[in-house]
């Protein structure tokens, strides 16, 4: 079901925790509502599951207004942060509970459905537990199941993995992208992890101060960040970025800083000599970076620290008083202190506006 | 559990040095409670020194109450021991209503003047009860309970709530929000979503609220005294007074014997549910 937020605003008294928010889910997509902390992503779910009244605007599902009515008449399933399992129910109960307050399903039915639900996440030996006695994988399953038991047209995840060990994280990561896609169902989930949302949502609205800042795809906003908060936030090891002043120079355009002159590619000259100012925030990601023998790149400089990840190694190369983070082959041998070069890679670029933060070119 | 008990083993003798002193706090009672047992059994003690056989005599009020001489004229021990369940229970079963209701509405709902609200609640625990005397005579007799049990379970249930909203207030706060907004989107409206899943939750609370306002409603006197002049619905400690206060020769042995009959049902309580108690004063730790 698809659904649409609207000019939506949430203010506690003085603070404006979201405002004027617009957002278009479509039917059976996931989306991912990421930001920092005090973004006003949770509020925002907390408004779409009708826990928390809207100062302004409008929620719509299908075709249907529902920012009027209660969280039990909105056709949604949650799964919080918490988890939220009531502990003093069994895991069956907990399940059912969706169920039972609607008095109106026969018991071999709702037997039925709960059996069906905690198979489908894979507890269907623990419905005789109690929460307490579940691990945190296994709560989040039951809270999952109880989610989905009544066949819910929108699912809503707060923080669904933030509770859960790395391991697990992983796993339950795919578990989940794999079940929303096989159950169609449409989805919001809230994650203040860029990696959470970028690995399992079709599209990531990226929020700042409750402003949408950014929404799409994860590829575009990790090829074409719209502006720095996106450029900043997205990506692991984060982007590097370097103060220039964009000039004129033999008929092209370079970028230039000290030490420092880039020719901009071609296919940017035409884009930035219509809006160029003259200083530009320059960034670049650390693998669009490599890393050359001296004399043969863009800049010079001196190894600051090297953090092997496996596959690959993270370098801290530190050029003048600017630092610059390179990823560099799990084959790169350099140690501490040495002097070498690093290139950049132009069509790789990206220019952001210094004041306002919004992209250029 | 187990680390407790590891350090007490470590300290050895010095662990029981807190025991000691409570023994020693809390013998001058145990003494007096150990004495009215004893002298319940004979006809008379001097000191520690019984007079007279080992007797059950004092104890005739139960099974002959015709062949006590203080309690011609007096009502039965059996009504009064009804009434004193029932004033006690009332009390308890009203107070556990209103308090598990203004006590989650103190804690999950906004409302103008909440604040001034639990200030008072506040302030109103600290209030003493006599004070109160005159303007509460005047209340119960303008609603024409003046001298019914029905009225002085009102009066001692409103003194007891004060305490039992805050109590359980601090309860409520115990439970996640997160509990009540799942049960919400889940499809229970907030009456189900209380009683479901927030009241199992504080059950430990009601439980400790339930017997504390029982044996307050038990041991009370000032109240049944005044309000009930006539006594036709007396309750066990109106009875106990009214066996000192004869002026005339007093019948000691029967006299524990009541007394210790009056408060036995107040330590079985406690025996069996200090635990629950406890729990009061730890804020709503869940159980």
């Amino acid at each position: 079901m698809r659904v649409l937020l609207d000019q939506l605003s949430k203010s506690f008294g003085p603070v404006a925790a979201v405002e004027s928010l617009d957002l278009e889910i479509r039917s059976g997509e996931f989306v991912a509502l990421l930001g920092p902390s005090g973004c006003g992503k949770t509020t925002t779910l907390l408004m779409v599951a009708g826990i928390y009244k809207p100062t302004a605007g409008t929620i719509v599902f299908g075709e249907r207004r529902v920012e009027h009515l209660l969280p039990k008449d909105r056709g949604i399933g949650m799964v919080f942060q918490s988890y939220a399992l009531y502990p003093h129910m069994s895991v069956e109960q907990n399940i059912a509970f969706p169920l039972d307050v609607q008095r109106k399903i026969p018991r071999p039915e709702r037997d039925r459905r709960v059996r069906a639900a905690a198979e489908q996440v894979q507890v269907g030996h623990l419905l005789a537990r109690k929460p307490a006695q579940l691990s945190g994988g296994q709560q989040q399953r039951v809270a999952l199941a109880r989610a989905l038991v009544k066949q819910p047209d929108i699912l809503l995840l707060d923080e669904p993995l933030s509770n859960l060990d790395a391991r697990l994280r992983h796993a339950m990561r795919g578990e989940i992208k794999r079940l929303q896609k096989d159950l169609g169902i449409t989805s919001i989930f809230v994650t203040h992890d860029q990696v959470e949302a970028l690995t399992m949502a079709d599209r990531v609205a990226l929020m700042r101060d409750g402003r949408l800042l950014a929404y799409d795809t994860p590829e575009e906003l990790y090829a074409w960040p719209r502006n720095l908060f996106v450029a900043e936030f997205i990506g692991n090891p984060p982007m590097n970025f370097l103060p220039v002043e964009i000039t004129q120079r033999d008929g092209s355009l370079v970028a230039v800083s000290d030490g420092l002159t880039i020719d901009l590619p071609e296919s940017r000259r035409a884009a930035l000599a219509a809006s160029a100012p003259a200083r530009a925030t320059l960034g670049i990601r650390p693998e669009d970076v490599s890393i050359e023998p001296a004399g043969q790149g863009h800049l010079s400089g001196e190894v600051y620290v090297v953090e092997p990840m496996g596959r690959e190694q993270v370098v801290d190369v530190r050029v003048g008083s600017w630092a610059m983070r390179v990823i560099a082959p799990a084959s790169f041998g350099g140690q501490i202190g040495d002097r070498l070069d690093v290139a950049l890679d132009v069509e790789r670029v990206h220019l952001f506006d210094p004041d306002s933060g919004e992209r250029i070119g | 559990m187990a680390v407790s008990i590891e350090v007490q083993r470590s300290r050895g003798w010095q662990g029981l040095i807190p025991y000691a002193i409570i023994l020693l706090a809390t013998l001058p009672i145990i003494i007096l409670y150990g004495w009215l047992l004893y002298s319940s059994f004979f006809e008379r003690v001097e000191g520690l020194r019984p007079v007279g056989p080992f007797t059950l005599d004092n104890w005739r009020f139960l099974w002959a109450p015709e062949r006590v001489q203080q309690l011609q004229n007096k009502s039965p021990i059996i009504p009064l021991t009804i009434n004193t369940f029932v004033f006690a229970g009332s009390v308890a079963g009203v107070v556990l209503l209103v308090s598990s209701m203004a006590g989650y509405a103190l804690s999950r709902l906004k409302f103008k003047g909440r604040r001034m609200f639990l200030g008072g609640v506040l302030l109103l625990h600290s209030f003493p009860t006599v004070v109160l005397l005159i303007a509460t005579f005047v209340v119960l007799r303008w609603l024409g309970l003046y001298d019914q049990l029905l009225g002085v379970i009102l009066v001692k249930a409103a003194f007891e709530l004060p305490f039992g909203v805050w109590i359980m207030k601090g309860f409520f706060d115990t439970v996640p929000w997160d509990l009540e907004m799942a049960a919400l989107v889940d499809g229970a409206n907030r009456i189900v979503t209380w009683w479901r899943i927030v009241m199992p939750l504080v059950k430990p609370g009601m439980l400790a609220l339930g017997l504390l306002s029982f044996v307050q409603g038990w041991n009370e006197f000032l109240l049944p005294f005044i309000f009930m002049p006539s006594g036709n619905q007396a309750t066990l400690s109106m009875m106990v007074r009214s066996l000192l206060g004869e002026g005339r020769f007093v019948d000691y042995g029967t006299l524990t014997a009541i007394g210790l009959f009056y408060v036995m049902p107040v330590l079985a309580l406690f025996l069996f549910a200090q635990e629950y108690f406890l729990r009061i004063y730890s804020g709503g730790v869940k159980g």
